[in-house]
Order: C-alpha cells, then sequence, then structure tokens
C-alpha cells in the first residue's frame, strides 16, 4: 500500500501548477542574483551582499563562480525554505479544504500510511529541490563567471583553491538539505495541526523567521545553544571554516535529524488520532 | 441485513447531534433518510463510514471485500486539478483497485461519463463530479453505497440521470444504497424504505410509500370544470386558479374522490400530493 501512496502524493505533488510555480520562483531568485551580478558588475554585488558584509570578506576577482555560487548559498536560505514550506504545507492543508482527504478515508486506506507517504514524498522533494538549486547553481554560475578561487570570511578570512571551494560548497549544499527537510517537514506538521491553509502559512512563516531570529540569539546556557533547533540551522556555514570540524557537524546533523524524527511523529500522531469529519 | 447501525450517539461538545439512532439497509434496497439541514443526516454517515468515532452504539457489515462502503459526504471531493481519469487512477491505486486504463474507462462508462475527455475536473458540471464521486466510491465493488445529499446542486437533468443511475445500482447490481436528501420528492421517488431523522433522533421509520403517504394531508388537484363539481364541496378546498384546488385529503381516500369526479364527467389533469413536513418530521405517538 506504501508505494502506491507515495505514487499517488508525488503524482499529484508534480500535476499541481503550485509545484511548477515554486520550482521556477526558484529559478527566478538564483538568476536575479546571476544576472544582476552580469550585467551591472561588482557594484550590484556590494548592494545584494550589504546585509552580509559583516561576514563576508572579498578580494580580488569579485565575479567568480565560486563566489556567486556561495552568495546564492547564502541569499536563498531564507527564501528557499519559505517557497518549500508553502508548498509542502499544502499538500496536506489542500486535502483539507477542497474535502479530498474525506474522499481518500473513505476508500481502504490506512491513516498512518497515508500521513507518513506526505512525509516521505516531502523529504523526497525537498532534497530534490535542494539538488536542482546546486545543480543550477553551480551550472549557471561556471558558466557565466568561471571557476576561481573562493575567500570568505569567518571569525577570520579563508582562501580556498578553486577545486576545495568546489567541494565545500557541494559537501554545504547536501548538509542544508537537513535544514530544509526540517522545515518542509515542520510546515507539513503544522498543516496537520492547524488544517486551514492561511493559518499554517503564517504559522510556517512566524516559525521560519523566529528561527533565523533564534539562530543569531546567543542563550545564556551554552547547552541551549548546542541543543536548540534553530542552532542547528547554520551548521553548513562550518564547511567554509579553514579545518572543517566534522565532529560538530556530526553532532549537530544527528540533533537535527532528531528534531526531524520528532516533529514528524506528532505529525502522524496528531493525524491519526484526529477524526477526519 | 448488509449494513446496520444500532444505537448510535455522538455530541460535538455540550451539542447532542445524534441520539440512540438505529439503522439497517439490506442488498439492493435503497434506504431513504430524511431530515432537515441540521437533523444529524451527515454526522450518521460519517460514523457509518468511519470518518467518525461515536461516542456509543455499534456498527455491523456484513461484506467481506476489500471496500465494505463506498461513499460520497456533502459533495464529491476530487482532485480539481487532474482529469476525471486521473482522479479514478489516483484513487484506485491507493486501495490495490487495478488502474489499467481500460478499467478505469469502464468505470466512468458505467456512471455515463465520457472517457475521452482530458481536461481538469474543476470544468466538470455538478452533476458530473457526482457522478465521477459515484465512480470513485464504486472503485474495488462494495456492497454498501452511502450517499449524502446527491441532488442538492443539481440541474433537473442531472437529477433524473442520478435517480436513474442510484435505481441501476441497486437493483440491477444488488448495492445496498443509503441515501440522505431534504427533498422529500426525492426520496420517495428512489428508496423502498425510509428513516425520518430529526434533532438526531429516528423519528419515524418504514416504507417509503406509507411514511411519506401518512404526512400527505392535501393534494393539489387540475380539471376543467373542477368548480362545477358536487363532490368536491364535501371536502375541505381551496381554488389556487381557475382549474385548481387544493383539497384536504389523505392519500388513502384520493382514488375514491378520482372515481367520484369521473363520474361527474371531471377529469383530472393532474393530481399533486403536498406533503405536511410538521407532520412528516414530528416525532411518531
Amino acid at each position: 500500500m506504501i508505494k502506491a501512496l507515495l505514487w499517488a502524493e508525488a503524482y499529484k505533488l508534480m500535476k499541481q501548477s503550485r509545484t511548477w510555480y515554486a520550482i521556477a520562483a526558484v529559478f527566478v531568485l538564483e538568476l536575479i542574483v546571476l544576472i544582476s551580478a552580469y550585467y551591472r558588475g561588482a557594484a550590484v554585488i556590494d548592494i545584494l551582499l550589504n546585509n552580509l558584509k559583516e561576514s563576508f570578506y572579498f578580494e580580488g576577482d569579485l565575479l567568480n563562480g565560486n563566489l556567486l555560487i556561495y552568495l546564492i548559498l547564502n541569499s536563498l536560505w531564507f527564501n528557499f525554505p519559505l517557497i518549500l514550506m508553502l508548498v509542502i504545507s499544502g499538500m496536506i492543508t489542500d486535502e483539507y479544504k477542497d474535502g479530498t482527504l474525506q474522499t481518500v478515508m473513505l476508500q481502504p486506506v490506512q491513516k498512518k500510511w497515508f500521513i507518513l507517504s506526505k512525509y516521505i514524498v516531502a523529504t523526497v522533494f525537498t532534497v530534490l529541490m535542494v539538488l536542482v538549486l546546486a545543480l543550477s547553481a553551480f551550472l549557471f554560475s561556471y558558466l557565466i563567471f568561471g571557476k576561481s578561487d573562493l575567500i570568505v570570511f569567518i571569525g577570520k578570512l579563508n582562501f580556498f583553491n578553486a577545486v576545495e571551494a568546489e567541494t565545500r560548497l557541494i559537501l554545504a549544499f547536501l548538509n542544508g538539505c537537513i535544514s530544509m527537510i526540517f522545515f518542509s517537514l515542520a510546515s507539513l506538521t503544522f498543516g496537520v495541526i492547524f488544517r486551514d491553509t492561511l493559518k499554517t502559512w503564517i504559522v510556517s512563516v512566524l516559525f521560519l523567521i523566529v528561527s533565523n531570529l533564534l539562530l543569531k540569539f546567543d542563550f545564556k546556557w551554552e547547552l541551549i545553544n548546542k541543543l536548540f533547533y534553530a542552532k542547528l540551522n547554520d551548521t553548513w556555514q562550518y564547511f567554509f571554516q579553514y579545518e572543517i570540524p566534522w565532529n560538530i557537524i556530526l553532532r549537530n546533523n544527528l540533533l537535527l535529524v532528531g528534531y526531524i524524527v520528532g516533529f514528524s511523529a506528532i505529525g502522524v500522531v496528531i493525524f491519526n488520532k484526529k477524526d477526519i469529519g | 441485513m448488509i449494513i446496520s447501525g444500532s444505537r448510535l450517539s455522538k455530541s460535538f461538545g455540550h451539542s447532542i447531534v445524534l441520539k440512540e439512532v438505529n439503522i439497517e439497509c439490506k442488498a439492493a434496497e435503497i434506504c431513504g433518510l430524511l431530515g432537515v439541514n441540521g437533523a444529524g443526516k451527515t454526522t450518521l454517515f460519517k460514523i457509518l463510514l468511519g470518518l467518525l468515532t461515536p461516542d456509543s452504539g455499534e456498527i455491523h457489515c456484513s461484506s467481506k471485500g476489500v471496500k465494505a462502503l463506498g461513499g460520497i459526504i456533502e459533495k464529491p471531493a476530487l482532485y480539481e486539478y487532474l482529469s476525471a481519469r486521473e482522479n479514478l487512477k489516483v484513487f484506485a491505486r491507493i486501495q490495490g483497485a487495478s488502474s489499467d486504463k481500460k478499467d478505469l474507462d469502464q468505470y466512468l462508462e458505467n456512471v455515463g461519463l465520457e472517457t475521452e475527455r482530458k481536461d481538469a475536473v474543476r470544468n466538470y458540471s455538478t452533476g458530473m463530479k457526482q457522478r465521477l464521486g459515484i465512480a470513485i466510491a464504486m472503485l474495488n465493488n462494495p456492497e454498501v453505497l452511502i450517499l449524502d445529499e446527491p441532488f442538492s446542486g443539481l440541474d433537473p437533468m442531472g437529477i433524473v440521470q442520478l435517480r436513474d443511475l442510484i435505481l441501476d445500482l441497486a437493483k440491477n447490481k444488488g448495492l445496498a444504497i443509503i441515501i440522505s436528501s431534504h427533498i422529500v420528492e426525492e426520496i420517495r421517488l428512489v428508496s423502498d424504505r425510509v428513516y425520518v431523522i430529526n434533532n438526531g433522533q429516528i423519528v419515524k421509520s418504514g416504507v417509503t410509500a406509507e411514511i411519506i403517504g401518512q404526512a400527505t394531508l392535501q393534494h393539489y388537484l387540475c380539471a376543467e370544470h373542477l368548480k362545477a363539481s358536487t363532490v368536491l364541496k364535501e371536502y375541505q378546498h381551496t381554488f389556487l386558479t381557475e382549474t385548481g384546488a387544493l383539497i384536504e385529503i389523505g392519500i388513502e381516500e384520493m382514488p375514491r374522490l378520482m372515481k367520484r369526479l369521473a363520474g361527474e364527467g371531471i377529469y383530472l389533469t393532474s393530481c399533486t400530493p403536498r406533503i405536511d413536513m410538521y407532520q412528516l418530521f414530528r416525532t411518531a405517538q
């Protein structure tokens, strides 16, 4: 049954125009960054990086592909989960709104498998979206701006040659997948709890904003700084430290996976317990 | 009985929606559930279909198939962005029914829908959506069909087509069908037995013709020269038009009156029973 449910969820997701608008929106955001850089040069990059100047230091050939990918990685880290959350939460809120959930539950389908299939498809969709983002970022950046060394500022200036920069950027994207899955599945859980599309969107966006604010917030207790979910979402930045702290990355990712499982479990349990009618 | 619910009760907060409801239906039978809006029809159907858990009471269904019950609640909820066949395909696959094009087309044909249409069902009329909803409910061949207000929102042609489909499913395919409506006439035309629900309680049940007949206390008669009838003067009546009068007469007396009018040379061109809704929904004494 689960195989058929997974197929059905993927089929419905890909048949909805909203999904394709979301994919297009990601490309548009990505292309805006690249096209602006291409036509208006370093001045625009400076404007775009205005908010990030405290974290970044650029020297030499500003418009190299690796820098652009790093820039896309940074600038999309808020917009991207936002788009994902809107699409993913719709997987359940639309079913409530349109009453199709009722039609599904009138068939011999088990509630737990039905909701579980949504969580699995949401995870796969998120990974695919990050891969599409990464591939297109690499493709367009290297095509337009070529490959060169990457210089970043994270506490201190770090220089990476082109090959190493590429590896680190790939690892950052892969690691970022976990964060994106966290936000996607959290929005699905919100959809299960709130049922209503608009309420779910508001809560999801609020959750994302609060999470981003808390990311910069320094808690008094070190344990919270280490374990709190919001603090785990910029783990990908560790790949741009000169010595990659693998232990911290592993710990943070395991914790975040724990949060993902926890959020999903809450959604599955609530969905199973609540009446559909 | 293929399906029966006994002593079903349900409350939402402090509001009691169903009180000790008993209902049953056998194969090839159409049972009507009549009630005004808010009487508890939809809640009862949701309980029978397993969407709501009753506070108390039991449901027994003797069907042994993969899908015991098929149903539509309130309106057919479909994936509006998918075509009719795509909708059927999704619902067929998730329940392990055949999703071959040939089989899906057969389901569409069974409910009188075109197999060639490829556009999204958002373009379909309410009647067509109802038909597709029934096709989905029929996947995996359930022995019981539960239809909540299937006629609402349909045009007269749609009502006739859906009524014929429901009768065909029960009488030729042997399905037990429980159908709800607040339109008495529709229930009268399709159902063998009827349950009347009011304030969450079944207030009457029995053969449809008898139950509705008991609440038929007036008839509207039309005939040329009706005003000239002396027989008519024996009954309390009001002329609403030159040739049409509302007569205070029960269903059992009507054949005699028609005969007597014919004796006076007055032949009815129409005879419409008027159902007293207060009588119908009133608790049986």
